[in-house]
């Protein structure tokens, strides 16, 4: 079965751990130093604050198929960096970069919307 | 019977009641500088930082270090937080960070509202005669603010805080806090920058004051933004309530 992560390495700003001072809560679960894509089909979308929630169908080899919750930005910095509703419609599927759990676990931290063309919509840096 | 009073003595005690009430009366508030408008973390000519911490470090007393260091063993690693729960950072991490969410003023002669994006946070700092003894006043993370004018500066003195273990700058409920508000040189292209000097004093959980300065740059033509938070927690509330009638929910 064809695995839809990708590994990347991100080279993180120091502003990366200074916007982490500021977060909502503690970001030290999620992984900012290694981020990676994670395709999957849109179950749910809900752009709220303090953070977003996000619900994907993703399959891989490891653990099958299965319902994966990410978190996000405010909708406030979503809506300023570009992402808006429409493009987590419910249905659609699409590829996202999070922060991973440092722990194994599914889930992470949406840091931005890759495009089909390979843009990457969003800010890598740290949770808000 | 009636003494005549000469004129010369009444027009002499008319002209001093007039110069007493022109003197007594205080400056105009119009003399005063205006700080309203939207305002975003100084980044300077064009460098980064717009989360960047103001300097300034804090040295909290053994009793605070074992608070703090007990708040943490129960949040660290989850997502359990004041924001995460729609609260606001409360003084003095609202004026010096609030997420790095932007800033908006807005100044009236005897008021001025500082408005944090992030969670709708807004404290009401009184300026002259429109405070009122804060000891009347609930204890609140943003305290109560009053300020007077010096020059061209404006002091706010904070009191009636919370104690705070969830704050990046915790305190007890006996801390006060100073600002000074004035305009900073201006940056290149005549942005206006705005800075606030602020000491933090604590004799239970600071060994010594915190002082630090903020600065500011304005944003113009820029919205700040409305920032709903809690309706979510209200509409998960709503979903259950439907789900357990066998209703279907239909408001979004």
């Amino acid at each position: 079965m064809k695995s839809f992560f990708k590994y990347s390495v991100t080279l993180v700003s120091t502003l990366l751990f200074s916007a982490s001072l500021y977060a909502h809560h503690s970001a030290a679960q999620f992984d900012f130093r290694n981020t990676v894509l994670v395709e999957g089909k849109v179950m749910e979308a809900r752009f709220a604050n303090p953070h977003m929630r996000l619900v994907l169908e993703v399959t891989d080899d490891a653990r099958g198929t299965r319902d994966i919750e990410f978190e996000g930005h405010s909708r406030n910095n979503m809506r300023r960096q570009g992402l808006m509703p429409d493009m987590f419609t419910v249905g659609d599927t699409v590829t996202i970069r999070i922060a991973p759990m440092r722990n194994g676990n599914d889930g992470g931290y949406v840091t931005a919307l890759r495009t089909p063309d390979g843009e990457e919509i969003g800010r890598v840096t740290g949770a808000d | 019977m009636l003494k005549k009073v000469p004129q010369f003595q009444v027009s002499t005690c008319l002209g001093l009641i007039v110069s007493i009430l022109f003197f007594s009366i205080p400056v105009s508030a119009a003399d005063k500088p205006d700080f309203s408008g939207s305002w975003t973390t100084y980044r300077g000519n064009g460098g980064a930082g717009a989360f960047a911490a103001p300097p300034g470090e804090i040295k909290l007393t053994a009793e605070a270090m074992k608070a703090r260091q007990d708040f943490i063993s129960v949040t660290e690693g989850t997502n359990h937080g004041a924001g995460n729960s729609c609260v606001g950072y409360g003084m003095p991490a609202s004026v010096l960070g609030s997420g790095g969410y932007p800033m908006e003023l807005i100044q009236r002669p005897e008021q001025l509202f500082s408005i944090y994006e992030a969670h709708n946070e807004i404290r009401r700092i009184y300026i002259g005669d429109e405070a009122e003894d804060p000891s009347t006043f609930f204890p609140e993370r943003n305290g109560y603010s009053r300020a007077h004018w010096e020059g061209d500066r404006l002091i706010v003195e904070t009191s009636r805080l919370k104690t705070q273990v969830d704050s990046r700058y915790p305190h007890s409920n006996q801390a006060t806090i100073r600002e000074e508000y004035y305009f900073d040189t201006p940056l290149e292209d005549g942005t206006r920058v705005l800075a606030a000097e602020l000491t933090m004093i604590d004799p239970l959980w600071l060994e010594e004051p915190f002082v630090t300065t903020k600065r500011w740059q304005e944003l113009s033509d820029y919205h700040v933004m409305t920032y709903e938070c809690s309706e979510p927690l209200w509409l998960d509330e709503m979903e259950q309530l439907y789900k357990d009638a066998g209703l279907e929910m239909v408001q979004e």
